[in-house]
């Protein structure tokens, strides 16, 4: 189960970035325009569609790829 | 050396739409913006909002903690630069201003911050904070210059357009980017304003014409939401590069009343007017038209009277007056703006709003006022705009025909 597609998703319909323009392994901040605050904002975005918390302390999360596999990681122990 | 202070650009989105023009022929026809808002409210409630498209100006991203009220300011901003015809890459950056009023701030982030459950958005306090539509509408045109913002209830945007005009008058900016705006129809900010009494009364299906300044049965105003603004530039400036100029303004007067926080004081409101008409070199008698600021309740519209006819005494009735707020609300923070630019627009034109919902007029309000079939003004020179704050600040702005 990768939530990649799902979040590339939300990121077109939440910033209007289409999924081909951010690479999964670039940086968000350097490429994709998302400073950290839109970031932290987009979080609550993830958090309602997936009905899921976020933890509070992964500032180090960088990439969409990174940021997918923690998405899985909530939803696989949220399930479990 | 002083320069005089040219209004070569206008920009507006507000109640009745994003054009200056859209906006002057609905006060002109005396159409009122002001509608029911929020009827789960356990008072019924009124509100001139503005149909904004925020994407024009913003992608999806750039919305990202960018509260409405700045979102106003920088669409009437960028349109005002427009009608200039300016762009920064011709002018010195750091010789560039944005003097804006704002009198509250992002209402919208602060209430969602309070309705979140607990869950709040990271970007509350930019989004919130007062001085983020100045911000947002420096970085969007480029501005390096003082980038400031004036807080000073209903009176912010009128003081911001006095002090940008100092500005330019002392030659420390070649161009202001000068107004304010204000977002505040939301349901914490209504429910606030209508516990201090102010907010007019209507019985159902009869919003539109709530808010009746000067008249016997008036009850107060209504709030509006929008953004307006005027590129300032010296005279000699605007005449260089061949620039429109639609009014000079020749005259600002700022006065304190303190005498008390809400309630208005004549002489200090008639101080305001005096400054204005000294510094311009004008008598009261050369002045025909006021854009009153004729909030409709029941004690400050006496009190601009006797302010008035204080000042321009036996000229009193060659003054013809109207308050505008009846047709699109009381802005706050942008009011002194949008009404600054309705003055410009009625001094160009030479066409005067109406005083709409005024059936009879309250016999302690005594003006001429603009009745909706006279319009015309064919001799108008010059023309004032009153902004009076709650904590006392009086603002009076004095344009004259470029």
């Amino acid at each position: 189960m990768s939530s990649l597609k799902e979040l590339q998703d939300l990121i077109h319909e939440k910033y209007g970035i289409e999924p081909s323009k951010l690479d999964p392994h670039a940086s968000m901040r350097e490429t994709g325009g998302l400073d950290s605050l839109a970031l932290a904002e987009f979080l609550f975005a993830i958090e309602d569609h997936f009905g899921i918390t976020m933890p509070d302390e992964d500032a180090s999360i960088d990439t969409l790829a990174e940021l997918a596999l923690l998405v899985d990681k909530v939803r696989a122990a949220k399930t479990a | 050396m002083n320069h005089e202070v040219a209004v070569t650009g206008l920009g507006v989105m507000a109640p009745h739409g994003g054009e200056p023009d859209t906006l002057f022929q609905a006060l002109l026809q005396g159409r009122s913006a002001i509608q029911p808002v929020f009827p789960d409210l356990p008072k019924p409630a009124a509100a001139a909002t503005a149909a904004f498209d925020e994407t024009r100006w913003f992608t999806k991203l750039q919305l990202a903690g960018v509260d409405r009220v700045s979102q106003l300011a920088v669409a009437a901003a960028d349109m005002a630069m427009r009608d200039a015809g300016l762009v920064i890459a011709d002018t010195d950056p750091e010789r560039v201003g944005v003097f804006a009023g704002c009198g509250m701030g992002g209402a919208a982030a602060l209430e969602a911050a309070y309705r979140g459950n607990g869950r709040v958005s990271p970007l509350t306090i930019p989004a919130f904070m007062p001085n983020a539509p100045a911000a947002h509408v420096a970085m969007r045109q480029g501005v390096q210059g003082p980038v400031l913002t004036y807080s000073v209830a209903c009176a912010s945007s009128s003081a911001a357009i006095a002090e940008a005009a100092k500005a330019v008058q002392r030659g420390e900016v070649d161009v202001a980017i000068a107004g304010g705006s204000e977002a505040l129809i939301v349901p914490g900010v209504v429910v606030a304003w209508q516990a201090m009494q102010t907010l007019a009364t209507f019985q159902p299906g009869e919003a539109a014409g709530a808010v009746r300044p000067f008249a016997t049965d008036r009850s107060g105003f209504a709030l509006g939401e929008g953004a307006a603004f005027l590129i300032l530039e010296s005279a000699e400036r605007a005449r260089a590069r061949g620039a429109r100029r639609y009014a000079t303004l020749a005259g600002w007067g700022l006065s304190s009343d303190a005498t008390h926080l809400t309630k208005p004081d004549a002489p200090g409101q008639a101080r305001a007017l005096r400054a204005a008409l000294r510094q311009a070199g004008l008598q009261p008698r050369d002045v025909g038209y006021c854009n009153a600021h004729g909030t409709a309740t029941r004690i400050g519209d006496v009190v601009e009277r006797n302010a008035l006819a204080d000042v321009w005494g036996d000229h009193l009735d060659a003054l013809r007056v109207s308050s505008t707020k009846a047709l699109h609300g009381h802005m706050l923070g942008a009011a002194g703006a949008i009404e600054a630019l309705v003055t410009v627009l009625a001094l160009h034109q030479r066409q005067l709003p109406p005083n709409a919902n005024c059936r009879e007029i309250d016999p302690d309000c005594s003006l001429n006022l603009v009745t909706p079939n006279e319009s015309a003004a064919p001799s108008l020179e010059a023309a004032i705009s009153n902004s009076f704050a709650f904590g006392g600040t009086n603002s009076v702005l004095l344009f004259r025909r470029a």
